[in-house]
């Protein structure tokens, strides 16, 4: 199961609607774009395959009239049906062969894009998004075209040609019969036509419908483990039911309105009752003296291809609304805009960090900063602390650019942090977050993600820094073991150690922390915090400090209430102050002393009044 | 890791399809089989109206021209056309009539209750995302081509197959090779399947790479990008990348065989026919007419055979589908004894409990036994993974256990119906879930006939009246408009009252406080100190000082009980809990400033 609404650091994350791509560049066909004159080619040998293979039909035509003939050129005609025939073959195969391969260079250009437009966006969409989702799009909504492109496009060129070109030959053959079968395909048509007007609203309270029960659905799977140990889900499946019967309702009023039409259209383009039309209408010409046989007998071969051919539209519809779906999320993420990149690249000149007047805004949502300003001077420690939801994690992912201020700005080592190559950024600064994400690589290779050229000397004494090397030398392989969802496994405790030691082979003058708020167990607990304080020594620190004791002797603690600095200064200044701090202290020691199922001090001094 | 083992199962055999889709429609299976006999009766008489050809272009071509003949046989050509549109009519009534939503709808409800029933071992298991998929989508593309996509494989088959049979009344030898040709169509069709299958089960080794690479990327960014490695610079990604198309372009190659066979068989069957067909009539042993209506009758296969070979991939949906329905709705529930019994009492009990995980082979738990008297406070405390929230979750009946049972009032939890033994536990997560309803519905949630005052007390009792009521409609206020306006700890003192409202003799806090930060940590201690007055708790925390007053302290270690007793008896002796114990104080009293020096 995944998580719901996870309580931590992610809970103040916004959720962003997504953006909506601009009309005209939706959709599967906007996305082929670089695979277009392969996709064209296969379309167009296609329909030529087709026009090849009708040929061929007709050509038997030819084939009757030397056989009623004098059977001269009896083996040229019969010659000339099995080439155009094979000719049709072989340019299907080719057309197939090719929109596979195109599909195929789709697939990689598309993930490639993605992957660059990953690395430009700011990295705050991934936060809101989840990176599961985004490689969801990335692996599975690209793999959902491939249905399309690969087998459907080539099916369009030859659905386009077949009625076209069918239709031309009839017409050169004899125009009388060719009309009788267009008549009866338009009779056809027209019916549907008639029976289909004025059925928008009800397609569009459909698609409404088809909707809430998407999103019914995805409420009580999502609900149903918590759900289960409340009321075994009797109350969410009333609701999850509701949604169902009015579904229900409405598919079957709908199906009802539409079936009409639906049930003459597919009568009509059935072969029968074009080839009854056609062999009637055939004798009573034939009968008069206005028809040769051979014509009659091509007409006869050729007829119903027409309406045959439109049946595999009905189809690709379906192809085509699987496909879209994907298209659009697709671009929905190419649609978030790049980070603007700094034309100069500038460099810090010291390791202070500035917040100068920084104001942000999560989209649709008030203020989540308001005008934070701050400084902290090379080499020393600053503890944000505050209220959940008071701005501090906000403020501390706006160093990494995870969004980009709104107002104000952020300076490190004096260089406003958009004035920076990215790359130069993450050099100076190092992240330690709560979420520990490990890549499926050896342990080695994972701490020197930290600065690719170390040595293995290096890796090792960031290791010992980060107290990882003793339980790093336990494992199966040392160094050499493999990490990462799919390797060893590593508890919280560790792995959150290893990047601990990522960030301290990276050495990056400045240094941003998330303490973690729940540690593995209390001996972890401690490694961890060695760790950390190894990873601070001589760097400047800024830590997002949720325990109010750990932060106690930081040079300066930043208040933060509402957006905005309520107040700093040290710790015991704090206190004295009788503010935010002073309070958020007291109820830190309260919360420390609770000891479960004991009476609270308050409720005890209840009691006693 | 489901979707990784279906792909490499076989295709389907044709029988097992069609069963599949009759269990999955249900009550409305006689109409999907209505459907299909109606489908085959059309396909019946379509093959009947093109054998009409054999003597009517016969007539046609006598000499002299036997007109009468001619009409007679348009005639009956017409008849079977009228007849064909009837059956056609009749077999799409699946579609309109309602048969299709009713399918859908009861698909969708069976599905539903299923999710209520199984147990929740297996449904932890499955990724939410993956459950909505087969609920939402997999029904639609499971129910919505059912009745046509049959109906057109049947007249595939049996058309052919009645035309052929006619044809051998006018002449043996062609039939024969019809009968040579048409035929092998089908396992033409399913060799071009089962090499399809093949192909997917390599092609899904290099998308799980792929996939994990993609996975692997989007998360790693941050760290990527420090070092520069993104977009077509990384390395890794692009490397599974371009294996997955080779792999791709590779199996491309074994499909291509059997697609052109299985496409243009008719097209080399009608070439095969027609030079027998010049043959026989240059040795004078056959007529024109004869092979100008066979022509008619095989050019007409040739659409509808393209046809499937354009439309299968809406048959792999759709077998995927039924797949994942009938894999989902094949889970058994845990077997409740008969004799149903209620607890008298709320003592829990684990008697030498043994348990492992589906597809383990490792015991998470082993015989492990303790008594939670009734009204007692018990701690779980131990490191992660060593089985705590195991023991937690066989209180619940997550699954059953290996060995040994577990009792609540002396009556094991196997003997009490799902719903019975959920009314006497309440459970209070580190992650909440809030409906999109109201606060007030949420908190009802805990006892669905409890008044509005009664979850009012409820919702003071833990703490939450206070800004329930400062919210803009109160308790009337829906979550899904203020979304994130609610803090975690509000959202954990709603859950709290929920719980409150249940009232349920037992409790199992589950680090309820873990993700809270310190003020909203404080008010849910309030609220919990409330929730947990005189009931049989078991909790799991972290923070040992949280849990010095409970009446016992079980150290759970590499899944049995390595220590238990109180607080004070546990820090006298040598062992696992005091060291804890120690290593917490030390961290607690610990600052980082004091380190940097």
């Amino acid at each position: 199961m995944d998580s719901q609404a996870s309580c931590t650091c992610a809970g103040s994350a916004p959720q962003d609607s997504p953006r909506p791509v601009s009309e005209q560049k939706r959709g599967i066909w906007e996305l082929m774009r670089p695979v277009n004159f392969g996709i064209r080619s296969a379309m167009v040998m296609s329909g030529v395959g087709a026009i090849a293979s009708l040929a061929g039909i007709a050509a038997l035509a030819l084939v009757i009239m030397a056989l009623l003939g004098d059977g001269s050129r009896l083996w040229l005609w019969m010659l000339l049906a099995a080439g155009l025939t094979l000719a049709g073959i072989f340019l299907r195969i080719y057309a197939f062969t090719i929109s596979h391969l195109s599909a195929f260079r789709l697939e990689i250009i598309l993930r490639t894009g993605l992957s660059e437009h990953l690395a430009r966006i700011p990295l705050g969409h991934l936060l809101v998004n989840g990176a599961g989702s985004i490689a969801k799009v990335m692996q599975d909504d690209v793999k959902n075209l491939h249905a399309f492109v690969a087998d459907t496009t080539p099916l369009i060129g030859r659905s386009v040609a077949t009625p076209v070109v069918t239709l031309a030959l009839l017409l050169l053959i004899d125009w009388r019969l060719a009309l009788v079968a267009l008549a009866v395909l338009v009779a056809g048509a027209v019916c549907v036509w008639l029976a289909m007007r004025n059925h928008g609203d009800m397609q569009r309270r459909y698609d409404e419908e088809k909707e809430r029960i998407n999103s019914v659905v995805v409420e009580f799977v999502q609900a149903m483990p918590v759900v289960r140990t409340f009321d075994d889900g009797a109350d969410s499946f009333g609701r999850y039911q509701a949604a169902l019967d009015s579904f229900k309702a409405v598919m079957v009023k709908w199906l009802r309105v539409s079936g009409t039409s639906g049930k003459i259209g597919i009568s009509m383009l059935a072969p029968l009752p074009t080839l009854t039309a056609l062999t009637a209408a055939g004798l009573v010409l034939l009968r008069g003296g206005l028809l040769d046989f051979p014509n009659w007998a091509a007409i006869l071969l050729l007829g119903t291809g027409m309406a045959e051919s439109l049946a595999p539209l009905m189809w690709l519809n379906f192809f085509i609304r699987k496909a879209n779906a994907s298209a659009l999320r697709i671009q929905e993420l190419m649609a978030i805009p790049a980070m603007p990149e700094a034309e100069t690249g500038m460099v810090p000149m010291d390791a202070s960090v500035e917040f100068d007047g920084v104001s942000f805004a999560y989209e649709g949502r008030e203020d989540a900063l308001q005008d934070v300003s701050f400084r902290v001077p090379s080499g020393t420690v600053t503890a944000l602390v505050g209220p959940s939801g008071a701005g501090k994690t906000t403020a501390a992912r706006m160093i990494p650019r995870f969004w980009d201020v709104r107002r104000g700005c952020i300076r490190v080592g004096g260089v406003n942090i958009r004035d920076m190559r990215y790359e130069q950024l993450m050099q100076s600064v190092s992240f330690v977050f709560q979420d520990t994400f490990l890549f499926h690589d050896t342990i080695a290779a994972n701490i020197r993600m930290g600065r690719p050229d170390a040595s293995m000397e290096e890796v090792e004494a960031a290791a010992r820094a980060a107290q990882a090397h003793e339980f790093i030398l336990e494992l199966p392989d040392g160094y050499e073991t493999m990490a990462g969802e799919r390797g060893a496994r590593l508890s919280g405790g560790q792995r959150q150690r290893i990047t601990i030691a990522r960030a301290i082979l990276q050495n990056s003058p400045v240094a941003v922390l998330d303490e973690a708020t729940a540690f593995a167990d209390p001996e972890n607990e401690a490694l961890i915090i060695t760790a950390l304080a190894n990873l601070m020594k001589g760097r400047t620190v800024i830590i997002i400090a949720h325990r109010l004791s750990t932060i106690r002797d930081a040079d300066q603690i930043v208040v933060m209430d509402n957006g905005q600095v309520a107040e700093s200064g040290k710790h015991d200044e704090l206190v004295t102050a009788n503010g935010v701090y002073a309070r958020l202290w007291r109820s830190h020691e309260q919360a420390r002393d609770w000891t479960l199922g004991d009476r609270s001090p308050d409720q005890a001094q209840e009691e006693k009044r | 890791m489901t979707t990784q083992t279906e792909t490499v199962r076989p295709a389907p055999s044709l029988a097992q399809t069609w069963r599949r889709m009759q269990e999955a429609s249900g009550d409305q299976v006689s109409k999907l089989r209505l459907c299909m006999v109606v489908s085959i009766l059309s396909a019946v008489v379509q093959g009947l109206a093109f054998a009409c050809f054999y003597p009517l272009l016969d007539a046609v071509l006598a000499a002299p021209a036997d007109w009468h003949r001619a009409f007679f046989w348009l005639g009956v050509l017409a008849g079977c056309a009228v007849l064909d549109t009837f059956f056609i009519w009749q077999a799409r009534n699946f579609d309109y009539a309602g048969p299709i939503a009713e399918v859908t709808h009861q698909l969708r409800v069976s599905l539903g209750r299923q999710l209520r029933r199984m147990p929740l071992e297996k449904l932890y298991r499955r990724r939410a995302g993956e459950l909505s998929a087969v609920l939402a989508g997999n029904v639609d593309e499971v129910v919505t081509p059912m009745g046509m996509l049959s109906s057109t494989f049947l007249g595939i088959i049996v058309t052919p197959v009645v035309a052929m049979i006619a044809t051998a009344f006018v002449d043996w030898r062609l039939a024969l090779s019809m009968a040579c040709l048409f035929p092998i169509t089908l396992p033409l069709y399913y060799w071009r399947r089962r090499a399809a299958g093949r192909s997917f089960r390599n092609l899904a080794v290099a998308h799980a790479r792929t996939s994990a690479e993609l996975v692997e990327y989007a998360q790693g960014l941050p760290v990527l990008r420090a070092t520069n490695q993104v977009g077509s610079r990384a390395v890794r990604l692009q490397g599974a990348l371009e294996d997955l198309r080779d792999a791709q372009k590779r199996e491309q190659l074994y499909l291509v065989w059997p697609g052109i066979l299985f496409s243009s068989a008719v097209q080399i069957g009608l070439l095969v026919v027609l030079s027998l067909g010049v043959w026989f009539i240059i040795a004078g042993s056959l007529n024109v007419a004869a092979l100008v209506a066979l022509l008619v009758v095989v050019v007409r296969f040739s659409e509808p055979l393209s046809l499937l070979f354009g439309i299968s991939p809406v048959f792999d949906y759709m077998e995927a589908g039924l797949e994942r329905v009938e894999r989902l709705l094949s889970v058994p529930p845990l077997p409740v004894a008969d004799t149903a019994k209620t607890p008298d009492n709320f003592e829990v009990r684990f008697e030498n409990v043994s348990f492992r995980y589906a597809d383990t082979n490792e015991d998470v738990l082993q015989d492990v036994s303790f008594c939670l008297p009734e009204r007692s406070l018990t701690a779980l405390v131990g490191p992660s993974g060593s089985g705590k929230t195991t023991v937690t979750r066989l209180i619940m009946r997550y699954a059953d256990p290996r060995g040994g049972r577990i009792t609540i009032g002396g009556v094991d939890v196997r003997d009490m119906s799902p719903k019975r033994l959920m009314r006497h536990i309440s459970v209070v997560f580190q992650d909440v879930y809030l409906f999109d309803d109201s606060i007030l519905a949420n908190i009802r949630m805990g006892r669905p006939d409890a008044s509005d005052s009664e979850v009012e007390a409820a919702a003071r009792a833990a703490h939450c009246h206070e800004f329930i009521s400062r919210l803009p409609e109160g308790y009337r206020t829906r979550v899904g408009d203020i979304g994130g306006c609610l803090s975690c700890g509000e959202r954990q003192r709603i859950s709290i009252a929920r719980a409150i409202l249940k009232d349920a003799p037992i409790v199992i806090l589950d680090e309820p406080t873990a993700a809270l930060d310190t003020e909203s940590e404080v008010a849910v201690q309030k609220a919990i100190d409330t929730l947990v007055r005189d009931r049989t708790v078991i909790v799991i925390a972290h923070r040992l000082s949280t849990i010095a007053g409970a009446d016992t302290i079980l150290v759970i270690e590499d899944g049995a009980v390595a220590q238990s007793g109180s607080h004070a008896e546990l820090l006298e002796r040598e062992g696992r809990y005091r060291s804890m114990w120690e290593a917490q104080q030390g961290a607690k009293n610990w600052h980082f400033s004091s380190a940097t020096d």
